[in-house]
């Protein structure tokens, strides 16, 4: 019930997509509903080709629902025009483009684009919400630098000010962690969270990187074929197994223990013996090597790490699963 | 941030000393002291360096100055529209239609068996604006149906090559008199305009600029893209007329009364992004203007052979003086990383 006192920001109801190719209509997404709450980090997960990009485009007002409607803020997405709903809606988008000469701040304020005059000239309160945007991602001390010349973790940032300096209700990021090294994930992941929460706006991230996903958002969307759109919790979803919608047969499965998808084993018989942590990861080698039964009994010891197997001391995982595949 | 608008003054320095380069130099030198003194206080040393001035150098000057800010603006424009370093002026076909003009003016007669008399200079001028302007048509009929840029830079070229293909085939069947006439054409010529027509070519060139100034921020948000700048309120269709109108005003007028130019609208927009380090269209198309004029007159200067009576065709020294100047900055810096 608690969703009822959350204000809504964005909301789909009975929204039907398709394109027109060559004459025929083609349907991409049927009958959604889905709700995007102020102050939330949403992920929308889902596999390649769901329609997770049509229904962006939808958002974004760039294709009209043949059924159904999308409200901003209570209002038909088509009431707005295009500067206005740039007002409302900013967007990372995936296709990496970056004029080499433009510095940082230079990038950031191209956000103010929607609030300025004909010569997109900078008041003073452009200027300090730009200032501000680049404090929020922590990407201050790089205003004067060149595109061409940070990192990719660093543009991307750059890109998240940009649609902050944009001021609207609602983010839109598009796989805004794909390229991205494992702890630049985390980082911008935590960054749009901190301003969904603590700048009161809407922040729906596409991606893939569910463990990611996992660890920062407080909603999920999840999407596969031929399905509504499933809406929750990450915790809840995982709880109740809806989670592994997203994951197609039997092969796969989301670990309730883990917290992230792994293959389906198939009931490998060890017997181990030793702490969990570690007996975990000697079984994880020895299912990726395929190693089937054994039965004798696997002691693990800890400081120093070393295997028993039979009469046996391995100091190293790699020299027991080459021992067995032998 | 460098901020290098001190280099503003700096070009506008440089934009006076070759213009007064550009009307002292020819085949016969006159003094700067005196073309200075002699355009302000009207008293010349020798009444021919009045008659060389006034009626051929000056004009001739202007002209330069004007297409030189033309080509510059719409190769700057072109360039950001379609996010694509080779576009220039002329990626849409505007100066093969405005050649197809000139050519049918001059050639079909020829290859048809009939005499067109009276080829003047605005004749041909007419005939270009006239062709550049059928096939800007053409390319905006296509536009209207294509929604996306890189489709209509392919149809451009396309429209391009097969206006060509017929301007060859009139050429093919014409006179020896009539093709050196339309060869000489297609090599350019800055000075062939009187005073009314330099006239002319001044209010085009500022009746294009007119939707530069309208879209400066559109093309700074359009630096991402046409989805980002779409994203941010930008009317991408409605940019997309503005840019056919004033490249077809600026490139097309430039075209029929000059020639063809070929190169500086392709260049100028990169020297002024390396000279200026800089991708924000306030700087850009100030700066592009001045680089384009300053080129175009020491481009003409070079032509004017001093101490020889001839000059070599301008379309022919632009590419001969402007292609090693920018092969030398880019190879200096990357150009592809500052675009």
């Amino acid at each position: 019930m608690s969703e009822f006192r959350q204000h809504i920001a964005l909301e789909g109801k009975g929204l039907t997509l398709g394109y027109l190719h060559q004459k025929t209509r083609k349907l991409i997404l049927e009958d959604l509903d889905f709700r995007l709450f102020k102050g939330e980090l949403t992920c929308l997960l889902g596999p390649n080709g769901v329609g997770k990009s049509t229904l962006i485009k939808a958002i974004l007002g760039q294709i009209n629902p043949w059924k159904g409607e999308i409200l901003l803020e209570d209002e038909p997405i088509q009431n707005f025009n295009t500067e206005n709903l740039a007002k409302q809606i900013s967007v990372v988008l995936t296709d990496p483009v970056f004029p080499g000469n433009m510095t940082v701040g230079q990038l950031v304020a191209l956000g103010r684009t929607p609030h300025t005059g004909w010569t997109g000239k900078l008041s003073s309160t452009d200027r300090e919400i730009v200032e501000k945007a680049l404090s929020d991602t922590k990407i201050a001390y790089l205003r004067d630098e060149r595109l061409s010349e940070i990192s990719d973790g660093q543009r991307q940032k750059a890109m998240i000010a940009r649609a902050l300096a944009q001021d609207g209700q609602l983010i839109i990021l598009d796989e805004p962690t794909a390229h991205l090294d494992l702890v630049n994930r985390f980082e911008i992941m935590q960054l749009l969270r901190e301003i969904a929460a603590t700048k009161a706006k809407s922040v729906l991230v596409v991606t893939h990187d569910l463990d990611i996903a996992v660890e920062t958002a407080d909603r999920f969307w999840l999407m596969n074929c031929g399905t509504p759109v499933v809406s929750g919790k990450p915790e809840d979803l995982i709880i109740s197994g809806a989670i592994n919608l997203l994951l197609p047969g039997e092969k796969y499965r989301f670990s309730l223990e883990r917290g992230k998808m792994e293959f389906e084993i198939q009931d490998s018989k060890f017997e181990f013996s030793g702490p969990q942590e570690l007996v975990f990861w000697v079984k994880k080698a020895m299912d990726k090597a395929g190693i089937g039964k054994i039965s004798e009994l696997i002691q693990v010891t800890h400081r120093p790490f070393s295997i028993r197997y039979k009469d046996l001391e391995f100091a190293q995982i790699s020299d027991f699963v080459s021992f067995l595949k032998r | 941030m460098p901020n290098r608008s001190y280099l503003f003054p700096i070009a506008f320095l440089l934009l006076g000393l070759s213009f007064l380069l550009n009307l002292s130099l020819g085949s016969v030198m006159i003094p700067f002291g005196e073309i200075v003194s002699g355009i302000f206080s009207g008293e010349w040393t020798k009444t021919s360096w009045e008659q060389i001035i006034l009626n051929y150098r000056l004009p001739k000057a202007l002209v330069a100055i004007f297409a030189g800010i033309g080509l510059g603006l719409s190769g700057l424009q072109m360039q950001t529209f379609f996010r694509n370093p080779l576009a220039g002026p002329f990626v849409l076909g505007i100066s093969s239609g405005a050649g197809l003009g000139v050519a049918i003016l001059m050639l079909a007669g020829s290859a048809f068996g009939f005499a067109l008399s009276g080829i003047n200079s605005w004749a041909i001028a007419l005939a270009g604006v006239t062709g550049a302007g059928l096939v800007l048509s053409a390319v905006s009929l296509v536009a209207w149906k294509v929604k996306d840029s890189m489709t209509l830079l392919i149809v451009g070229l396309m429209f391009g090559s097969a206006v060509s293909a017929v301007i060859s085939v009139l050429s093919y069947f014409s006179g020896a008199e009539a093709l050196k006439l339309f060869t000489v054409w297609s090599m350019g010529s800055l000075g062939a305009l009187g005073w009314s027509q330099v006239g002319i070519l001044g209010i085009l060139i500022a009746l294009g600029c007119i939707p530069v100034f309208g879209s400066i921020k559109s093309y700074n948000a359009l630096l991402l893209g046409e989805a980002y700048a779409k994203s941010m309120g930008i009317r991408t269709e409605t940019m997309r007329w503005l840019m056919i109108g004033s490249t077809g005003i600026l490139a097309g007028g430039i075209t029929a009364f000059c020639g063809p130019i070929a190169f500086i609208g392709i260049a100028v927009p990169h020297l002024a992004r390396i000279v200026w380090k800089s991708s924000d269209h306030r700087v850009l198309f100030p700066a592009s203007a001045l680089i384009g004029a300053i080129l175009l007159l020491l481009c003409d200067a070079a032509g004017q052979l001093p101490g020889f009576a001839s000059t070599l065709p301008i379309n022919a020294v632009t590419s001969l003086v402007g292609a090693p100047i920018v092969i030398g900055l880019i190879l200096k810096r990357n150009f592809s990383r500052d675009f």
